[in-house]
């Protein structure tokens, strides 16, 4: 299909703002769950016997946190496909 | 071990031979090649692949948007005349990703329901193989219950295990290689529904448990909560970040293996992916809104 010159701008800016959104709505996540990972392994360390409470409690630590992140995927799909 | 080995090497024939053999079928890279039950026929055939990424993904996530850019007539599942009356009631556009996801939710309930009349029927003293399964789930969901609200809530078990089940079924449907199998999750209005009834549940709960002025002065009464503003509407960001959390994950997920599949032009199944995607994050996902949704009743109880 043909753009005209307008939608054409609209439509690099729509990608643009689509990379960016998820490069910089990455970086949360992706903190906040090492710091998670790294403070149950020192649980771990100190007491093994709650391994398996530790890494489930750990897991569902960092889906929750990890949802800033799907935010701004969602935010991303947003401008890529309704633009 | 040389035995072993040579087992090994055995199994790796047989993958290359069959995957040589895949690619032999799967002809030039630009058709592709379809393998599958489609319209209740077995289908093998090749089909020019005449769209690019883009259209693909939106005819596989946005399928109303897709039908109304070609012009095509969408493939009719079914009975005519349940399209007929859809189509009527939503209007043309709206009537097939509609009429899609019901039949992918009525699927799914009528797996919950089998599953439910299988251990029903055979319930012993001395359990079967599937009933020793689906106990020892039932079990570890009663466990959290039992720590979250206490001994005398145990009613709210059946609720928390129907929803557990039924979003992680959801999730793992979409992992079956059928053409028009897709998560019901992957559309934001089950999970929207799923967080609005957890929620709607929560407040009839405190309702019940703390009477009708105890619960609603939290938020009409500004003496006893000053930032009874606030409160309300952080009822609707729980919404909100429980439905949007587990529609992005599963979008998310369904779209990289989508565009995975394109890169290597739909000749390997990406294994991997659906391993990672399909299996862990979905049971993480339906785990996390399970527990959350309980963690809302505690919060609301034990005031």
């Amino acid at each position: 299909m043909e753009l005209t010159l307008a939608q054409g701008i609209v439509k690099a800016a729509a990608l643009l703002g689509a990379g960016m959104c998820m490069g910089m709505g990455a970086l949360g996540p992706g903190v906040g769950e090492g710091f998670v990972a790294g403070k149950a392994c020192e649980g771990i360390a100190r007491s093994p016997e709650n391994a398996s409470l530790i890494t489930r409690t750990m897991l569902v630590g960092q889906a929750v946190s990890e949802s800033t992140g799907i935010y701004s995927l969602v935010i991303a799909l947003l401008l890529i496909f309704s633009t | 071990m040389a035995k072993k080995k040579g087992s090994i090497l055995k199994i790796f024939i047989i993958f290359a031979i069959i995957e040589i053999a895949l690619v032999i079928i799967s002809g030039s890279f630009n058709k592709q090649l379809q393998i599958g039950f489609n319209n209740g026929k077995f289908v093998f055939k090749h089909i020019k692949s005449h769209y690019d990424l883009q259209e693909k993904i939106t005819e596989e996530f946005q399928i109303d948007e897709h039908f109304r850019k070609t012009g095509e007539t969408p493939e009719i599942y079914g009975s005519n005349q349940v399209y007929e009356f859809f189509k009527e009631i939503f209007g043309e556009a709206s009537a097939v990703g509609t009429f899609q996801l019901l039949r992918m939710m009525l699927i799914v309930d009528l797996l919950l329901l089998f599953i439910a009349l299988i251990i029903k029927k055979q319930l012993l003293k001395r359990p079967s193989q599937p009933q020793i399964l689906f106990e020892m789930v039932y079990s570890a969901l009663e466990q959290f219950v039992i720590e979250t609200l206490g001994k005398e809530k145990l009613n709210f078990t059946p609720y928390i295990v129907t929803l557990f089940l039924f979003i992680w079924i959801s999730n793992m449907i979409g992992m079956i290689p059928i053409p028009g199998f897709m998560e019901p999750t992957r559309n934001l209005n089950v999970p929207l529904g799923l967080g609005i009834l957890a929620v709607a549940i929560v407040h009839i709960t405190a309702l019940k448990v703390k009477g009708v002025w105890g619960h609603l002065q939290n938020y009409l009464n500004p003496i006893k909560n000053p930032l009874a503003l606030l409160d309300i509407i952080s009822e609707f960001s729980k919404v909100v970040s429980i439905s949007f959390r587990l529609f992005g994950n599963v979008l998310g997920g369904a779209i990289i293996i989508t565009v995975v599949s394109s890169l290597v032009s739909y000749v390997v199944f990406p294994v991997g992916l659906n391993l990672f995607f399909g299996m862990f994050v979905g049971t993480i996902q339906a785990f996390v809104f399970t527990m959350l949704a309980l963690t809302y009743i505690g919060v609301e109880i034990s005031e």
